[in-house]
């Protein structure tokens, strides 16, 4: 059974959560409100600032020479044959995985010397849930979040499982879960930490249609209040509908980088397949 | 410091808590074990090898292979759905992740001890009672040493499709001085009533260190690999 992801809240538990826990604990949180004024300062730089970016793997060149930015805030689409290099990219930028060649910053922090920092501030919703199957969605979140030092992780947790539609299904095994609802988890987990950065690779996989509509709508709300997000996607169409930005990579080698709206269906898909 | 510890405890709680729920390790490897002792001891007839050398050298046969198997169970809990990429996002050292790992592999090897040992004493009329502390500490600062080097290698080969095979292959060659030393102290502790002192546990713990610190080491770049 694949259940409908639905919206339960207009609100999404927002990144800026500090307003929220100082009302509802009457405490301030002095370490998310520092992290709140450094977002701000942050915003000023581009989400990702790549320059001369290679990557080896095996001995086989997988990218080659990328330069780009991604603006903070942006939506970006980044679109590619199987092959292309697009997971490897993305590996790249959540800090898996270091350049070969090239300097590569996420928010002004470069990736080889600043990586710790740079992952407290990404989300990544990968090929897999990344989740324990044998526990619980809520011991899975709460365990996430204490990783990440929050202050009220079971909390966070719950309002985030309200957003995704799964708050009924919290103390249910990952494992009872259909893919829609192992993505939806999936999404909260990236979303624990309250990132800036959101990397998505192929989120839309596997998932029926009202799925598809709703993870679609969890992120252009995400990216509605700030955070930018790098979308890898196989869907033309869809990505020319939801981003702002498309970057397609051919090769490992960056072919197109332009402006959604000045791109056809067509235009993109030369750039794809051309050989 | 302390939040190092704090990641530690995390990690280590939340393997236990996973083997707690499905307890398909630690079921699987006790029946193995028990298995490899009950086959040696049949094999070897009855009085065909009594004494405290070929107690041990068996019971280390079946620490050995049950140690591999949780390794590798341990480890491929972080493979499914890529979970071991959530653990390597979030802020921490990665170093912790080994340490934890570590933990938890520990806690199940000591686990399978409590049940094949005293089978073992069983099957090979083996007096544990001459020196019961003794046996503890040499068995416990050995499995120290094997377990170091198995979480670091069942990190390194979990990705790969010999896994299991790979993993024993590497390991039991690397962790023989290991075997060999903990079974000549306790031969002698149990034959000869040797001290302790001097007897070679101070080499068991040198190789425990330094199996530690180089597995703490390299982890990072073994997780990128």
């Amino acid at each position: 059974m694949t259940a409908r992801l639905t919206i339960q809240h207009a609100d999404i538990p927002r990144f800026t959560q500090a307003g929220a826990i100082e009302a509802r604990t009457g405490q301030s949180d002095s370490r998310r409100v520092l992290r709140l004024a450094q977002s701000e300062s942050a915003a000023m730089l581009p989400a990702v600032h790549a320059v001369g970016v290679h990557k080896v793997l095996d001995d086989r060149p997988i990218l080659r020479d990328l330069t780009f930015d991604v603006p903070a805030g942006c939506y970006a689409a980044l679109l590619g044959a199987n092959g292309a290099g697009k997971t490897t990219l993305l590996r790249l930028l959540s800090t898996l995985t270091t350049p070969t060649r090239g300097e590569l910053e996420i928010f002004g922090r470069n990736s080889r010397r600043q990586g710790a920092l740079i992952r407290a501030g990404i989300g990544l919703i990968g090929h897999q849930s990344m989740l324990y199957r044998d526990l619980s969605a809520l011991e899975n979140l709460v365990f996430f979040g204490r990783l990440h030092d929050l202050s009220e992780p079971g909390v966070r947790a719950m309002d985030l499982l309200d957003f995704v539609g799964l708050v009924d299904r919290a103390h249910d095994p990952v494992k009872t879960f259909s893919r829609g609802m192992v993505q939806r988890v999936s999404i909260a987990r990236a979303l624990l930490h309250e990132p800036r950065l959101l990397l998505a690779d192929e989120p839309f996989a596997g998932l029926d249609a009202p799925s598809v509509d709703t993870v679609e709508r969890l992120m252009a709300q995400l990216n509605e209040q700030g955070m930018a997000v790098l979308l890898a996607n196989h869907d033309v169409r869809q990505s020319l509908r939801l981003a702002e930005r498309v970057l397609v990579l051919r090769k490992g080698r960056l072919a197109l980088d332009a402006a959604a709206s000045e791109l056809t269906v067509e235009q993109v898909l030369r750039e794809i397949e051309q050989r | 410091m302390t939040r190092a510890i704090r990641h530690i405890t995390m990690l280590t709680l939340k393997d236990l808590r996973i083997e707690a729920r499905g307890r398909q390790t630690i079921g699987l490897v006790v029946v193995l074990a028990v298995l490899i002792v009950v086959v040696l001891a049949l094999g070897l007839g009855s009085g065909g090898g009594s004494g405290g050398l070929t107690a041990t050298a068996i019971l280390w046969v079946a620490y050995l292979f049950g140690g591999v198997l949780i390794f590798e169970k341990t480890m491929a809990v972080e493979r499914h759905d890529d979970a071991l990429a959530g653990l390597l996002l979030a802020p921490i050292d990665r170093g912790s992740i080994y340490a934890a790992k570590l933990l938890a592999n520990l806690v199940l090897m000591f686990a399978l001890a409590l049940v094949v040992t005293p089978v073992g004493i069983m099957f090979f009329q083996f007096d544990l009672s001459v020196a019961p502390g003794g046996f503890a500490l040499v068995m416990a600062v050995s499995m120290i040493g094997y377990a170091a080097v198995g979480t670091l290698f069942a990190a390194l080969t979990s990705s790969t499709r010999l896994a299991g095979g790979l993993l024993a292959m590497l390991v039991f060659p690397i962790t023989l001085p290991v075997v060999l030393i903990s079974t000549r102290v306790l031969a002698n502790l149990f034959e000869h009533g040797t001290s302790l002192a001097g007897s070679g546990l101070a080499l068991l713990i040198a190789f425990d260190l330094m199996f530690l610190a180089a597995s703490w080491l390299v982890f990072d770049v073994v997780l990128e690999a």
